[in-house]
């Protein structure tokens, strides 16, 4: 026996980023506009894809991927609202990944837009693209007020921050002024729209971001 | 945990086109933007390697740091935020990767 030393250069990335450039041709060639939207369990993802749909669903076919450790409840629920959705659960992991949803994304070449609701957490989604287009954060006040400046990474990475159920801040004692300032800190590009999508507060303010990354992602895309 | 699970097939495929009956170490370098907890990994890595060729192997991990810089004056900083104190677009270079570098066994 005697020992080698083998120098190499393999990043554990890497296969997610070959599934992700191959999901992100797929949507590309089929005009579809991605949605990875992250965050919390329990901060409004379902509900922000419900919303969407009821107000954008005359004009936009909307798609979903549902990523959740177990059951089928955001699937029933998206169902309801029109959405052609297509759970997929991911067990232990904590996060999907391209590769993990690369079948499922070839079900939806007849959408107009597809969300991509990410398994319930702040921290290990944020490492694996899934060829989406744009990146949602949604957070809400019952989080805690030093929620973001907790979890900088996907905060700095996002396309959109939501800070939802703003109407509860006072009850829970969050200060949003604070969470705004530190998206802020981190974020400057990401617009930072204040909501509530149980009492319809800032729905206009995200619908307009929404058609506007929808418009400007479709420029690129054939279709 | 995918991390882990990543780093050992990798490991392993290497291992395997070597022709090695036994790896010894592994040297990996871990962004710390990741925000792997390197103690987590190697007790991950523990784990998942139970039972495989690479069992007992020791995981040396690398920690790289990002370039944080601002863009307009080059003031440099730990940790990544948008904009500098002058105005400028502070910019992220790195520290998002995973890299396997090295890998020594026994043939
Ligand atoms: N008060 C209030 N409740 C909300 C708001 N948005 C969502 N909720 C409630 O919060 C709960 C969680 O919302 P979901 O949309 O299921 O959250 P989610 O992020 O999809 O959660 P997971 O799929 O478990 O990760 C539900 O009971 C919603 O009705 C809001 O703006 N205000
Ligand atoms: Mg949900
Ligand atoms: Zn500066």
């Amino acid at each position: 026996m005697h020992k080698i030393e083998a120098d190499v250069q393999l990043s554990l990335l890497e296969e997610n980023r070959k599934y992700a450039g191959e999901n992100r041709e797929f949507l590309r060639e089929h005009g579809v506009v991605a949605f990875n939207l992250m965050g919390a369990t329990g901060s409004g993802k379902t509900m922000l894809i419900e919303k969407t749909a009821d107000l954008v669903s005359d004009k936009l076919k909307i798609g979903a991927i549902l990523g959740d450790v177990a059951g089928d409840d955001d699937f029933k629920r998206v169902t309801k609202h029109g959405v052609k959705a297509k759970m997929v659960n991911t067990g232990k992991e904590c996060h999907l990944d391209a590769h993990f949803i690369h079948h499922a994304v070839e079900e939806f070449a007849d959408v107009d837009v597809l969300f991509m609701e990410n398994v319930g957490n702040l921290v290990c989604p944020v490492d694996f693209d899934l060829g989406e287009d744009y990146r949602v954060v949604v957070v809400s006040v019952t989080e805690g007020d030093d929620v973001i400046r907790k979890h900088p990474e996907i905060f700095r990475l996002a396309d959109a921050i939501l800070i939802n159920k703003i109407s509860l801040a006072d009850a829970v004692g969050c200060d949003v002024d604070i969470m705004l300032r530190d998206a802020r800190r981190l974020n400057a590009k990401a617009p930072v729209i204040k909501m509530d999508l149980k009492n319809d507060i800032g729905v206009e303010n995200w619908l307009e971001w929404f058609f506007d990354a929808v418009e400007r992602a479709k420029k690129y895309k054939s279709v | 945990m995918s991390f882990a699970q990543s780093l050992l097939e990798n490991v392993l495929r290497v291992a395997e086109e070597k022709g090695a009956k036994k790896v010894k170490r592994v040297v990996v370098e871990i962004g710390t933007l990741l925000m792997l907890n390197p103690e987590q990994l190697t007790f991950c890595y523990e784990v998942v390697s139970k039972g495989t060729i690479a069992e007992n192997s020791e995981l040396n991990i690398v920690e790289i740091k990002p370039k944080i810089r601002c863009s307009v004056c080059g003031k440099e900083f730990d940790a990544p935020f948008a904009i500098c104190d002058c105005g400028g677009v502070v910019t992220v270079e790195g520290g998002k990767d995973a890299v396997i570098r090295k890998i020594e066994m026994e043939v």
